[in-house]
């Protein structure tokens, strides 16, 4: 199968470039490394016309990682850009903030970490993004509007992809903060839902605000 | 996490035993009578590296406590009496477990989830949180007559399901450590989390002046033995149910302040996060075992746990309703709203999850804590052993029969996008 195949065949190159990914701190050989450098592996598409249709999306970050670490050992690449590796899960904006309550609590949960741990916020929804735009086999299984959870922190991103499951997770990079979470302008808007079973009420529209990128306007109801 | 789940031997269903006074929980709690043997004793916070936690109560009753002294030292003496509903403690097959975290043998260990968990679990959210204040003693003083009773044995059963989960997963975490570091350090520090919350709820039971002597309980109490494959089933379920419950509780009481009667409640937003996680730890294990999740046995064993865990549920709070009810809730819908979130959640992991919101579920949910109520006050009458077994026989047939035909009631395809069949067709 040709999606275990590529699992093992990145666990192995993994193994083999000895690329740590726990503590979410990827090492500094990943700076510089592009999605052409081993467009046999890198691409996703790739592996979409191995003929499976299972896509896990998750398969192409071990390859990727792990190619552009054994590529970037060259010392004058490390220098050159400033591109940041950004990670995300995307889904359709009901799934994503209206329907998925525990991934409101989660978020906040982390907020409250990074205010009490004083560490700068690392995550945010960005509705709409305009790095889709990149992701054709996503979008063309993307109910609009889409939102997007994005960070610079991998697995914490792998852990959400685990938590939520319904959702597609790749990575791309950018070099400013700005350009990796450009968005377009979006409506977004929920119907109540028909069947409500809970003793509480629902969490209020517009939750999300605290995480989009910074300078966004407030979402329109 | 609240182990709800039933053994795998259902159908042989026994009479719950009497709720009111002299209660099973009654055997393991200490009740001292030394006076002003307060604080330092038991403020011990249970670090994971502790297999045992030793709780000392403290001075003389309130008046009022519902609590009489005699009576606890009685049924302290008389041993641990379990039924099938009683918060259980688990063993598995450790042999059997290192093999199947065996990263040479097993190729399917997803090992950047585990790792991402890994990182999750080191975060320790909570590290900070679970620190109380002289609100409790107060609330609890201030609770007397039959709620300060149920409350008391929430909190006991509440915090023997958290040890239980610290004991297990102390256990795995030591077994594993050669075979597979990464999973061995997540249950350990799972077993953090749950030595954490036992040990808080167990503070809380020092508020009306009892305590859990978990080091005789670790010792005296029987371990239900599960297969691997069982364990991973019945706790992914329990630690998410047992996160809806928390939530649900929380959020019901923050809508509604009048009914917070105790401070332990505002803890569970933060607290039940943990469960949640724990819970995703074991769908990551499952994952790592697709023949636990990928033909028909994994599905008909996925419906039968999904039973067991949400009838032991329901018919475990119907019976002690009057806690519900003293927290302003209405006990059956409680319940079918956690059964109904814990499905929706555990759609994607199991391969078959029950049609829970067909009506037909909850009608012979309700049918099922009838033939309880009766098998109870078989229980409790005055006839001879004899007579009350002949008298059982028609009841348990009826409750049997109504299991199964739960069971059979036409399932509802599910699992993960990452490993499901219907994936192609999904849009996202």
């Amino acid at each position: 199968m040709p999606v275990s195949t590529a699992l093992n065949l990145g666990y192995l190159v993994s193994s083999i470039a000895n690329v740590p990914t726990h503590n979410g701190q990827k090492p500094l050989l990943l700076h510089g490394a592009t999605s052409q450098s081993l467009p046999l592996l890198a691409s996703p598409n790739h592996l979409l016309k191995l003929g499976h249709t299972k896509c896990s999306w998750r398969t192409t970050t071990p390859v990727r990682t792990a190619v552009a670490a054994v590529q970037s050992s060259d010392p004058s690449e490390k220098q050159e850009s400033e591109l940041k590796k950004y990670h995300f899960v995307v889904a359709n904006a009901k799934f994503m903030l209206d329907e998925e309550e525990h991934f409101k609590e989660l978020l906040f949960e982390r907020l409250r970490l990074y205010g009490e741990r004083e560490k700068e916020q690392d995550f945010w929804l960005v509705i709409e993004p305009k790095f889709l735009d990149k992701f054709a086999a996503i979008t063309k299984r993307l109910k609009r509007p889409a939102v997007a959870l994005v960070s610079t922190n991998g697995p914490w991103i792998t852990f959400m992809k685990l938590r939520l499951d319904r959702v597609l997770q790749e990575s791309y990079e950018a070099d400013s903060l700005e350009e990796a979470l450009a968005s377009n302008p979006a409506n977004i808007e929920f119907e109540k839902p028909d069947k409500w079973s809970a003793p509480y009420p629902k969490y209020e529209y517009g939750w999300w605000e605290p995480f989009l990128p910074p300078g966004s306007k407030p979402a329109k109801v | 996490m609240t182990m709800a789940a039933a053994a795998a031997d259902m159908a042989l269903v026994k009479p719950i035993s009497k709720f009111a006074g002299a209660t099973p929980r009654r055997m393991s709690l200490i009740y001292n009578d030394n006076n002003n043997n307060k604080s330092g004793s038991f403020s011990r916070r249970s670090s994971s590296s502790r297999s045992m936690i030793r709780m000392m109560s403290t001075s003389a009753p309130t008046s009022g406590s519902g609590a009489p002294p005699r009576q606890s030292k009685k049924a302290s003496k008389q041993g641990i009496k379990e039924t099938l509903l009683t918060p259980r403690f688990y063993t598995t097959d450790f042999d059997e477990m290192e093999t199947l975290f065996n990263t040479e043998i097993n190729k399917n260990l997803n090992q950047a989830e585990f790792e991402a968990l890994l990182q999750e679990f080191k975060t320790d959210y909570n590290q900070t949180h679970f620190v109380r204040n002289k609100d409790f003693k107060e609330a609890a003083d201030k609770m007397q007559g039959p709620l300060r009773q149920i409350f008391v044995e929430f909190l006991e059963r509440s915090c023997t399901a958290e040890f239980s989960g610290f004991l297990l997963y102390k256990e795995l975490g030591r077994r594993l450590k050669k075979t597979n570091p990464v999973v061995a350090e997540i249950f350990s520090l799972m077993s953090r989390d749950e030595a954490r919350h036992a040990g808080f709820l167990n503070k809380g039971l020092s508020d009306f002046n009892l305590a859990l002597d978990l080091g005789f309980l670790t010792k005296a109490r029987k371990y239900t033995f599960f297969k691997p494959k069982f364990i991973f089933y019945a706790t992914y379920l329990s630690e998410k149910i047992g996160y809806w419950r928390y939530i649900t509780i929380y959020r019901h009481l923050k809508a509604n302040p009048e009914y917070q009667c105790y401070p332990i409640f505002k803890y569970f937003e933060n607290w039940c996060q943990d469960e949640n996680r724990h819970g995703d730890f074991f769908s990551a294990l499952m994952k790592a075992q697709p023949q636990f999740l990928n033909d028909w046995k994994a599905k008909l064993w996925a419906r039968f746990f999904c039973l067991s865990v949400y009838v032991t549920m329901y018919l475990n709070d119907c019976q002690r309703t009057a806690f519900y009810e003293g927290i302003g809730l209405n006990t059956k819908e409680f319940d079918m709203h956690v059964i109904i979130e814990t499905n929706r959640t555990t759609a994607r992991i199991f391969p078959a999850v029950l049609d829970v919101e067909n009506p037909e579920f909850k009608m012979r949910l309700d049918r099922m804590v009838e033939i309880n109520q009766k098998l109870i006050a078989v229980g409790e009458s005055e006839d001879i052993s004899l007579v009350k077994n002949l008298k059982r026989i028609p009841l348990i047939a009826a409750l049997a029969s109504e299991l199964l035909a739960t069971y059979l009631m036409k399932p509802i395809e599910s699992g993960s996008v990452d490993i499901a069949e219907f994936e192609p067709q999904l849009v996202y």
